[in-house]
């Protein structure tokens, strides 16, 4: 760029140079703090504020009462409460633990025990997580219909075909199941679809770590005469860990904030019994449907204080060895 | 120019000619939306400037969505249908026109109206909120051929709560059961001999009922039935419970009126002339359901004209409140429709039973009942610990009890 | 913090190739009969979605495609306004997309590229922000919103997703490790100004890494469901997801239509995901797996 200046238009250049220079970081940072402090910090501050007070929002912000630390007190004095926590702890585990329980000898199958496909089969075991909860709970919902579903199809057919009915027989007379409509089956439903929509993601998570183990280590191990079992305790689960545990702190912060699979499988009622009413859609339903914004807010405080005790508790007792045998 | 000015002229013309149109959105939960649709034609014949569109939701998201609309003041349509069981609510929470005031002086219709309709749709300091539109006489369907193939008569098997499980008992030596779901027979039982003056879940002074003996008592017996194989276990408004309408493999349904409307529109329409209706077993009159039609306050001002045109044409039109009758067995909140001759008429469904004199019976003798604010989440709990009785065998007193100390908190 | 490794190139990998056939070929079938059980719910989908509601539900429900596609599509722009829907919900995601990219690459050409008094302490009140639930502001948000005036609006939606603390650390990390500083002393002697070096020198390398930021973005705002549910209660404003709540509510639902309405939802998602996965696995992968 060949430009003509003068001296003086060179000053204040210079000077707007020097400055532009300075404050571009700033500049290039302030949208998101910008709307992190409209939409990410004042509402957390004022949600705070809002579960101290008594506030139903048809009559306008001006019937606003302070009520200290009744909300809290009578949620802890709630059972659909307790019940929205039990039930989310349920479906949190049920869904939780078998995602990873598979996803790391798969993703261990999918690195050192087979040649090719690897990345069509990692697709499509990783497709459900990016598909829309609500359009996948509206398909499962006709997958977990009681006499025309296709899960009680298949367990009717498993139970009684010659060749299965030895593992699933016993199941027989238990069907078809009602999965949505009876309260004992529903949190069953809903971690089976949990855990559908996200063990590939978990897949693709212990890919990524085990693509951090040296192969010599399974080379010395060969050497050794080692099996691939052994090799899978030995070297692969010991070294994964740091990725096991980062792996599971989403699942947990995930699974306890879940909503629209639960909504959209007990049609936004939570169920039966609300045998399927998570944290989440009571926080929901007490906010929009029984217009206690009061309560709710406090019910998202306590939501946020359960994550964060589950969260430290795992850090406790599995961080300091999983961030340990980090590098 | 002159072609400029023709646009220009034709433009204002179609402009004039939009704005003398009122446009009407018009929220309702099914199945009103099927009367509707077909009383619409007499609609536009009366008022050629309103048009309507109707926004249709089911039973709980249209009321869950006036909740938000009502709170946020905007969204809701400018005409809408309240349930029964929202209605107190609605009139505490506000959000609605007062239509005694003008421009609409409803209460000079007050006497077209069955008492505790009227009643249901005032609050306390007296604002009409709402216009009952139709009531709900409890009902019991019938499957006719299997009552011929039990040899038992309806008398006998509605005699009594007793004779009726023992009709159950006799069906089930036949393979057929007596209900879709033993809770509808406790929602029946708790509707009925509700003190004077009470609602189905609260006393008059607002105290919960939820472990009174009425509840018990239709818990037992709803808990005798299931255990005793007599149900089959269906929840209501599942695909199954449809499917065994149509199939017949229960032989009654304990309900409101308007349920032969659904049946006979699309739930079942091929078992047309199978049915009969009687009343709910033991003699008794109750009341089940009811709606009525509303202005939220936030819809606009020129439009607040032909909205009430449109409610008093649904609700004070004796036709038009026959022919919902005739549609969707909506029992119409109108008194002076009940000497009509389509009362007596032949219902074909219904296996040529004319089921109109006898819901008309019930309907007048129907004592009103007490609406609550409280009513929807009572009923949410009740049927819960219903649910918990029936399906996980909990004690009944102790299920009860924290129901009523549930709904006790929920009202607080 | 150090760049996260692709899934794909695992240095373990292709060493036990070709011991005991037998022992790969029951492999193979047990991890290709776990990929047609993870695809039946879509294929199911697809085959539902041209059934009428009475062939959903019979027994054995239908396993193949049917023709009546087209009548389930009329049925579902009869109960909604649909074709309004899907653009509600285009136009959201796109709008969401194009700001994110924008604001986030240049948040994260920042924090990559600059040193400034509290940077360390800005970042980390970002990484911080990654932490809190969503869920603990969404009662004031919603109160936000209705104070703005812009519920039922997409920008109720859009605005407040411009710049994600994920997608500018995801640029961060990618700019850090896909353009030397020269370039940024290079523009400067140049006498480019700071943003001309961000627009023209910064954007055209970090074109990949945008991509896969602009996909998980659009994927993410098109399958929000809370936020909507929220903030949308007009049926003209609704969401896809929004809207097929409502049919999924009616006692009369029409599962051919939903299950049609779902199909639509679904698509645009597959077909980004048949030419990108990989891209979209490993910037999702990278963007959790925060080093």
């Amino acid at each position: 760029m060949a430009r003509t200046q003068t001296s003086e238009s060179l000053g204040w250049r210079t000077r707007f140079d020097k400055f532009q220079r300075r404050a571009a970081p700033y500049v290039f940072v302030s949208p998101f703090f910008i709307l992190f402090a409209i939409f990410g910090l004042f509402p957390i501050v004022f949600s705070m504020y809002l579960s101290l007070q008594a506030w139903n929002p048809i009559q306008g912000l001006g019937t606003m009462r302070y009520v200290g630390l009744e909300n809290y007190i009578w949620l802890m004095e709630d059972p659909w409460f307790w019940r929205s926590i039990t039930n989310t702890l349920w479906i949190a585990f049920a869904s939780g633990i078998p995602q990873h329980v598979i996803a790391i000898p798969l993703a261990f199958a999918l690195a050192r025990g087979i040649s090719g496909f690897r990345h069509p089969l990692t697709a499509a075991y990783f497709l459900p997580y990016i598909t829309s909860a609500v359009a996948i709970s509206l398909v499962f919902q006709t997958i977990f219909g009681t006499q025309f579903g296709a899960l009680n199809q298949a367990l009717i057919y498993l139970a009684n075909a010659p060749w299965s009915a030895w593992l699933f027989g016993g199941l027989a007379e238990n069907l078809p199941v009602n999965w949505l409509g009876r309260a004992p089956y529903i949190k069953p439903a809903i971690a089976i679809l949990v855990w559908w929509q996200f063990f590939g993601f978990n897949v693709v998570l212990y890919a990524a770590g085990l693509a951090t183990i040296p192969k010599d280590y399974y080379e010395a191990a060969e050497i050794d005469g080692a099996s691939a079992r052994q090799s899978f305790f030995h070297i692969t689960l010991p070294l994964l860990r740091p990725m096991i545990f980062f792996a599971v702190t989403l699942t947990i912060i995930g699974n306890l904030q879940l909503f629209d699979q639960p909504f959209i499988l007990t049609g936004g009622t939570g169920g039966t019994s609300q045998a399927g009413m998570t944290v989440a859609m009571y926080l929901y339903r007490t906010g929009f449907e029984w217009l206690e914004m009061g309560t709710a807010a406090a019910i998202s405080w306590l939501l946020f204080l359960l994550i964060g005790t589950l969260t430290v508790i795992h850090f406790y007792f599995f961080g300091r060895s999983g961030l340990e045998s980090r590098d | 120019m002159t072609k400029f000015l023709r646009i220009a002229l034709a433009a204002l013309l179609i402009g004039g000619v939009a704005s003398a149109q009122t446009t009407l959105t018009v929220g309702v939960f099914e199945p009103h939306q099927d009367n509707l649709e077909r009383v619409l034609d007499e609609f536009y014949a009366a008022h050629p400037d309103i048009m309507l569109e109707i926004r249709t939701l089911g039973f709980g998201d249209h009321h869950d969505l006036l909740v938000t609309n009502l709170a946020t003041g905007s969204g809701a349509a400018d005409v809408v249908v309240i349930e029964i069981g929202y209605i107190a609510r609605f009139i505490a929470e506000g959000g609605l026109r007062d239509l005694s005031v003008e421009p609409f002086n409803a209460d000079q219709y007050e006497d077209l109206f069955v008492d505790y309709a009227w009643a249901q749709g005032r609050s306390e300091d007296g604002r009409q909120v709402a216009m009952p539109t139709d009531i709900a006489p409890g009902t019991m369907f019938y499957r006719r051929d299997v009552l011929e193939a039990s040899g038992w008569t309806i008398d006998q098997v509605n005699a009594s709560m007793e004779s009726y499980i023992e009709y159950g008992r006799h069906l089930q030596e036949m393979g057929v059961f007596l209900i879709a779901n033993a809770a509808q027979v406790a929602d029946g039982m708790i509707r009925s001999d509700i003190p004077a003056g009470d609602g189905i879940y609260f006393a008059a002074d607002g105290t919960p009922q939820l472990n009174s003996e009425r509840f018990l008592q239709a818990a037992r017996v709803a808990k005798t039935i299931r255990d005793e194989g007599l149900d089959a276990q269906i929840g209501a408004w599942s695909s199954e419970w449809f499917e065994g309408f149509r199939q017949g493999t229960n032989a009654t349904e304990l309900s409101g009126a308007w349920l032969a409307g659904h049946l006979a529109n699309w739930m079942a329409p091929d078992t047309a002339g199978l049915w009969g209706a009687s009343v709910v077993p033991g003699d008794t009159m109750v009341s089940w359901g009811g709606s009525f039609w509303a202005i939220p306050t936030q819809t606009p001002a020129a439009k607040i004209d032909a909205a009430w045109e449109l409610i008093l044409f649904l609700t004070t039109n004796p036709e038009i409140q026959l022919a919902a009758f005739r549609n969707i067995d909506a029992f119409p909140a109108m008194p002076a429709t009940y000497d009509d001759p389509m009362f007596s008429e032949e219902m074909a469904f219904l296996g040529g039973q004319p089921a109109r004199e006898l819901w008309a019976t019930v309907a007048e003798r129907i004592p009103g009942v007490l609406t609550h604010q409280g009513d929807i989440i009572a009923e949410e709990i009740w049927s819960s610990a219903l649910g918990e009785i029936l399906n996980e065998g909990r004690d009944i007193q102790a299920a009860l009890d924290e129901a009523q100390m549930l709904v006790t908190r929920r009202i607080r | 913090m150090r760049p996260p490794a692709t899934p794909f190139k695992s240095p373990a990998a292709d060493t036990r190739t070709g011991r005991n056939p037998v022992a790969q070929f029951v492999l193979y079938v047990v991890l290709i009969a776990l990929a047609l059980l993870t695809l039946f719910p879509f294929y199911w989908m697809f085959v539902l979605a041209t059934h009428t509601q009475s062939s959903i539900f019979s027994a054995p429900p239908p396993m193949w495609f049917g023709e009546f596609l087209d009548r389930n599509y009329q049925t579902l722009i009869g109960r909604l306004p649909f074709l309004r829907n899907i653009w509600n919900s285009f136009y959201i995601a796109l709008m969401a997309t194009v700001t994110t990219m924008f604001f986030a690459s240049l948040a994260g050409f920042a924090f990559a590229m600059y040193e400034f008094r509290f940077k360390r302490a800005l970042f980390g009140l970002l990484i911080t922000s990654l932490l809190i639930p969503p869920l603990l502001g969404i009662i004031p948000y919603y109160l936000i919103i209705q104070y703005l005036g812009w519920l039922n609006t997409p920008r109720a939606l859009w605005v407040p997703a411009m710049a994600s603390a994920f997608g500018i650390f995801l640029m961060r990390q990618y700019i850090a490790s896909s353009m030397p500083r020269e370039l940024l002393d290079a523009g400067r002697i140049d006498g480019a100004s700071e943003f001309r070096i961000y627009w023209s020198i910064a954007l055209p390398i970090i074109r990949p890494g945008l991509a896969t930021l602009g996909m998980l973005t659009f994927i993410g705002q098109w399958n929000n469901f809370l936020g909507p549910l929220v903030v949308l209660n007009q049926r003209e404003s609704y969401t896809i997801p929004v809207a097929l709540r409502t049919l999924q509510g009616q006692i009369q639902t029409d599962w051919g239509a939903i299950l049609t309405g779902t199909a639509l939802a679904v698509l645009p998602l597959l077909i980004i995901f048949v030419f990108a996965s990989k891209q979209v696995i490993e910037g999702l992968v990278a963007g959790s797996v925060k080093g």
